[in-house]
């Protein structure tokens, strides 16, 4: 009771009795609540969140605690509060503690409760009684302040990072470093994504370490492209082990789009085949499982580890370039948007599909450069010029989309069987061609926004 | 929902009923509120509140108010108070002065549609009040001490009452079964009048609520009268659902 001894002068205190309990916390692996600014805690048999900087609660609801939760797992006003934000991501246990709970009420001169706390071992939360804000605002001064939110407390205490795990590079460079000093901070960060993903991914706790780890290692290949010049012939070593890495995990990555994206789809056909999908699922979900064990295997196998740890020790080891960063980052970055403008130019209505999805990848490959060398830039030129890339990537990424989807579709059409099925899956594939042919159409315009004479000459300017 | 504890009669236990009924709401998790209109306050009396409302009654009915900043919070979590006032008294000639009196309690409630149930504690009477609270509520909750006067009442009210007004949801309270005349008289309301199963037996322990100030279901929850509240609120809201 000693935190509660500053209020005694003023207050008459009725406590409650006191229960030992475990407190569990949880959050994505990327922190997806801390950055919202909340917490999830699981005590009492209730999930309650909590507002990170007020300890007000704001939504709570009875609930066991599981290891793992999905939205769907999540009480109604949880999920309701919570789906936007976690989306396809896994809550998992970030802390757990042991703490003796109490609740205590503050009185006014008629015994009457006028604000509510909580103790938990010697941490006090105070929530107010309505018409009573003033009793609050007292009581509250009166405390001592608490530096930490708990949560982050016992994130810390358990060796845990209380903002989560981010996948972004956020990387400061200097143009006048030697370009192999440059890419080694890049790979070396790229690495360190790889390695904070496969424990989750192994484990299978959600899609997401799985698509980060795979972008960290697309990443990596396109900048072992981008900047192969400077390197050894042993480089084309790495980059094909990077590139079956890629290859071995593709699978369990298309399944788990297909089961991410299923339920919209199925609400998407007509209600009376709904239904009839549903034995496509277990067909995605039985592949997957099939996908998982493949995956589990290429990336436990002694050789991957072997060629991620080589792969450091490679770009440590590396001989310094005589070229500095900004020269090599600026040249590629030129050249590679001069090969876009040429390709995407001479794409009319009658070009083949390869065609855009060649564009596509090397905009990729123009979007990573941008990502690993904008600090070199002045933000009001990367910023826009990524944002234009991006309107034109993503509108290719949804004819890409809709034809890889199509043609997925149809490739498993015989494994599924049950001709309703087969159906319900036929109008998908309508539809998504449909959408293809809507999505060309609007190539024309975004591509003259990417290409036209003030971008181009913007490029020049800064990186010619 | 707004249910209305009403009697033409006082003394009957409608603030007995209120109070321990809301407080059953809200422990179950559903966001209550209770409105005290009595301005003699038992109600706010019996939550420790003070019983003030900013700018009086004739204020809130005319929608001069932000009722919301009226609210105090009760000791039960999930139940709020729209306290008493001394001025409710003439609250009659506040809704008099305005248009469409009747419709006026309403009006005020209207911003407060987030709570699940909203009790209202009704001063004894038949007058512009009541006629507002008419308008109102989804159902009335009437207790009836069963003595011959008060069994009057249940007439009385069907003769005020138009068709598409509240249920009316008529409860024994303060009954003693030891009484013959009681017992007598139960038995022929029921058979006249939708009464509930559920009766309300006279008590200590109900009296005892003045001295505690607080609800009974609170202090003395395992006693035999309420044991009679959680068994009535079961029996009211299976028949409003």
């Amino acid at each position: 009771m000693e935190p509660l001894l500053t209020l005694r002068d003023e207050f008459e205190l009725r406590e409650g009795r006191a229960r030992h309990g475990i407190t569990v916390f949880y959050d994505t692996f990327d922190g997806r609540l801390h950055a919202d600014g909340v917490t999830l805690r699981h005590a009492d048999g209730q999930l309650v969140l909590i507002d990170r900087e007020t300890g007000d609660e704001l939504v709570s609801a009875d609930a066991t605690g599981a290891r793992r939760l999905f939205i769907a797992d999540l009480p109604e006003p949880l999920r309701e509060r919570l789906a936007n934000v976690i989306e396809m991501r896994a809550l998992t246990v970030i802390a757990r503690v042991r703490v003796r709970r109490q609740s205590v009420a503050v009185l006014n001169e008629d015994a009457k409760t006028v604000v509510r706390l909580m103790l938990e071992d010697s941490r006090v939360t105070t929530t107010g009684v309505r018409g009573y804000e003033g009793e609050l605002e007292r009581v509250r001064e009166l405390l001592p302040a608490s530096a930490l939110p708990f949560v982050d407390e016992a994130v810390l205490a358990a060796g845990g990072r209380p903002a989560g795990t981010s996948a972004k590079l956020d990387l400061k460079l200097d143009s006048d470093e030697p370009a192999t000093e440059a890419a080694m901070t890049v790979f070396a960060r790229l690495l360190e994504v790889i390695a904070e993903n496969l424990p989750g991914t192994l484990e299978d706790i959600d899609s997401e370490f799985l698509h980060d780890l795979r972008v960290a290692v697309r990443r990596t290949r396109s900048l072992q492209r981008q900047f192969k010049a400077i390197y050894s012939d042993r480089l084309q070593h790495f980059r094909d082990e990077f590139k079956r890495i890629q290859q071995v995990t593709g699978d369990l990555r298309d399944l788990d789009v297909y089961l991410l994206d299923f339920d919209d789809l199925r609400a998407s056909l007509p209600e009376a085949m709904q239904a009839e999908l549903d034995p496509l699922r277990s067909v995605l979900e039985h592949r997957r499982a099939k996908a998982l064990t493949a995956t589990r295997r290429a990336l436990k196998a002694q050789r991957t580890l072997d060629a991620l740890h080589e792969w450091l020790e490679f770009i440590q080891e590396a001989p310094k370039s005589e070229q500095t960063v900004s020269e090599l980052a600026s040249h590629r970055i030129t050249r590679v948007y001069r090969k876009m403008v040429k390709m995407g130019r001479a794409i009319d209505d009658d070009s083949p599909a390869e065609d855009l999805h060649e564009l596509r990848k090397v905009g990729k490959e123009l979007r990573y450069l941008l990502e690993f060398f904008s600090s070199l830039y002045p933000p009001d030129v990367v910023k826009p010029f990524i944002k234009t890339l991006k309107g034109l990537q993503d509108q290719l990424g949804r004819f890409q989309d809709r034809e890889v989807q199509a043609n997925a579709l149809r490739a498993l059409a015989p494994e599924v069987g049950q001709p309703a099925t087969v159906m319900a899956m036929g109008v998908l594939v309508e539809r998504f061609m449909k959408e293809e042919i809507a999505a060309r159409t609007e190539f024309a315009d975004r591509f003259s926004a990417f290409a036209g004479k003030a971008q181009r000459r913007t490029v020049k300017d800064t990186f010619g | 929902m707004i249910l209305a504890t009403y009697n033409i009669k006082g003394g009957v236990g409608k603030t007995s009923a209120a109070v321990n009924l809301a407080t059953l709401a809200a422990r179950e998790g559903a966001r209550t509120l209770l409105w005290d209109l009595d301005p003699q306050g038992a109600s706010t009396y019996l939550f420790r509140i003070k019983p003030k409302v900013k700018g009086g009654g004739a204020r809130l009915v005319r929608g001069k108010t932000d009722v919301e900043t009226q609210l105090k919070g009760t000791d039960t979590e999930g139940l709020d108070l729209l306290p008493a006032d001394f001025s409710y008294r003439h609250m009659d000639l506040a809704l008099d002065a305005t248009k469409k009196p009747t419709t006026r309690l309403r009006r005020v409630l209207e911003p407060l549609d987030d709570y699940d149930y909203t009790f209202l504690d009704c001063p004894p009477s038949i007058s512009l009040v009541s006629e507002s609270v008419f308008e109102a509520a989804d159902a009335l909750l009437v207790p009836i001490i069963p003595a011959t006067l008060s069994s009057r009442t249940l007439d009385q009210l069907h003769e005020v009452l138009e068709a598409e007004g509240p249920r009316v949801l008529g409860f024994f309270s303060m009954a003693d079964r030891r009484k013959r005349l009681h017992r007598q008289i139960m038995d022929e309301l029921s058979t006249e009048h939708d009464v509930l199963e559920t009766v309300i037996p006279t008590s200590a322990d109900v009296e005892r609520m003045g001295a505690e100030r607080a609800a009974l279901v609170d202090f003395a929850p395992r006693s035999r009268a309420a044991r009679a509240y959680a068994d009535l609120w079961e029996e009211v809201r299976a028949r409003l659902t």
